[in-house]
């Protein structure tokens, strides 16, 4: 079995003034609902630990009670950094194997979660073939540094999955060497431990900003006028 | 978005299901539905009920139950009761039938504003409160049909209240179509025109109901809603008329 952190403790980049990120709705529907609804679908996921930013804690639980989510959930105050959420929702966990994903990708189903679960290795992402050419540059001198070969590189996304012991060794390593990650795979892989990936989805877009809620409400089927976050 | 798959068993929850459309419709279901293992049916207490009840009970297959609950769906402490016991004593309400409705047709200058509240406590705020309490508790739905009325798509002189609360259940159903859509849940709405009800009589006193649309032919589409074609109707308001 395993349990599922979902990341909802952004407070960072907001679509709407004066709300953190997780709260915003889509198609009416706070954004959380979705990730919320779709793995409480998936049986191999018996626990939800999700993190809230301070002072949103009664209102994340309100929706988890208002939607019946029947999937036990662990509530863990958000980290100052995603690196450091991961890590403590990581010591709420029951379970050998978690699964990693953020309310801010709502377009992720049960049948997504299913997927990755069902594929080999126990360290394994979602991830995307980059459709555009990316170079590595000096942005204090606004120069070129040289050439990245587009067909090794992908787009990381969410949900992942990994086997407890590796998450948390490579964590511990990482606050070791003084290190923050920004996602976990790229945290694993230079641990030591094998992660693999499997070919993600272009419609599975991470939801930072206002076109991102159109792009989003579209995508689930609603009209431009759903798009609203009053 | 998924389709939840027909279950391999289901419920059906009916509402007025003394007579009429709500009646016919339990009928069909029992007849024609091998998943069908439970129908939940409601209405106020009456000779008409208890003869519906058993005759339902009579065509049921081995092994198929048909429960009855008396309910007054104007009295919302007593809805949330009857979802309570449905909840707790049988499980999932898998498909949902909101068919009771009420109305007292007068003039505006007429309307005794108890008698609007009532109309609105029937036919608008019972089927709200059946989906709410519901997915309360963790009930998942497959499909739920609102019956709403063609008076709701245009307004009728001397029906105001019951004219005003069908354009209000055609306009919750699509926004119940929306909303529910990331459980998989298929909302359906159908506005019925001239039907051989009751209800109809009270409306139309004078019109011969030979000559108008039968209970039956509605039982029929909402049992078409309910098989797998039915999910390629996807209609914001079905009208369903001669």
């Amino acid at each position: 079995m395993y349990s599922l952190l979902l990341l909802n403790g952004g407070i960072g980049a907001r679509v709407a003034a004066g709300r953190p990120k997780q709260l915003i709705k889509v198609r009416g529907l706070p954004i959380l609902v979705y990730s919320l609804i779709a793995a409480d679908d998936v049986a191999e996921i018996d626990q939800i630990v999700l993190n809230y930013p301070d002072g949103w804690r009664d209102a994340v639980e309100q929706v988890v009670a208002d939607y019946a989510i029947r999937t036990p959930v662990t509530y863990v105050p958000a980290g100052e950094t995603r690196h450091e959420s991961v890590a403590k929702m990581l010591s709420s966990t029951t379970n050998d194997h978690v699964v990693i994903h953020e309310s801010a990708r709502p377009l992720v189903g049960a049948e997504d979660f299913a997927k990755l679960l069902a594929a080999t290795g126990d360290n394994v992402s979602l991830m995307l073939e980059i459709p555009f050419t990316v170079a590595p540059v000096d942005p204090a001198t606004r120069t070129v540094t040289g050439y990245l070969e587009r067909s090794t590189l992908r787009n990381v996304q969410l949900p992942q999955k990994f086997a407890k012991a590796d998450l948390e060794d490579a964590h511990r390593r990482a606050a070791a060497d003084g290190l923050t990650f920004t996602e976990d795979a790229t945290l694993v892989a230079t641990s030591g431990h094998e992660v693999r990936f499997i070919d993600g989805s272009d419609r599975n877009i991470k939801v930072t900003t206002p076109t991102d809620v159109l792009l989003a409400t579209f995508l689930l089927g609603g009209r431009p006028e759903e798009a609203w976050n009053a | 978005m998924p389709d939840a798959t027909p279950a391999p068993s289901r419920t059906l929850l009916v509402t007025g299901a003394s007579r009429g459309i709500g009646l016919e419709t339990a009928r069909r279901f029992l007849q024609n539905d091998p998943a069908l293992t439970k129908v939940f049916t409601l209405a106020r207490p009456s000779h008409d009920f208890d003869d519906a009840v058993a005759g339902l009970r009579a065509l049921a297959r081995p092994g198929v139950e048909v429960v009855r609950y008396d309910v007054d769906l104007g009295d919302r402490a007593a809805v949330i009761d009857v979802v309570d016991r449905v909840a707790a004593e049988h499980g999932n309400v898998d498909l949902l039938v909101n068919n009771a409705g009420y109305t007292k047709p007068v003039p505006l200058q007429q309307v005794d504003f108890a008698d609007f509240e009532r109309t609105i406590a029937v036919n608008l705020y019972a089927p709200f409160t059946f989906v709410q309490e519901l997915l309360r508790r963790g009930n998942r739905f497959e499909l739920i049909v609102n019956i709403a009325s063609t008076a709701g798509i245009n307004g009728r002189s001397g029906w105001l209240t019951y004219s005003a609360s069908k354009a209000a259940v055609i306009n919750m159903s699509e926004v119940m179509r929306s909303e529910l859509a990331i459980y998989g849940t298929r909302v359906a709405c159908i506005s019925p025109g001239r039907t051989a009800t009751a209800l109809r009589r009270v409306l139309a006193p004078d019109e011969d109901p030979a000559t108008i649309m039968q209970p039956q032919d509605v039982a029929e589409v909402i049992e078409m809603l309910a098989s797998p074609v039915g999910r390629f109707v996807d209609s914001a308001n079905l009208v369903v008329r001669q």
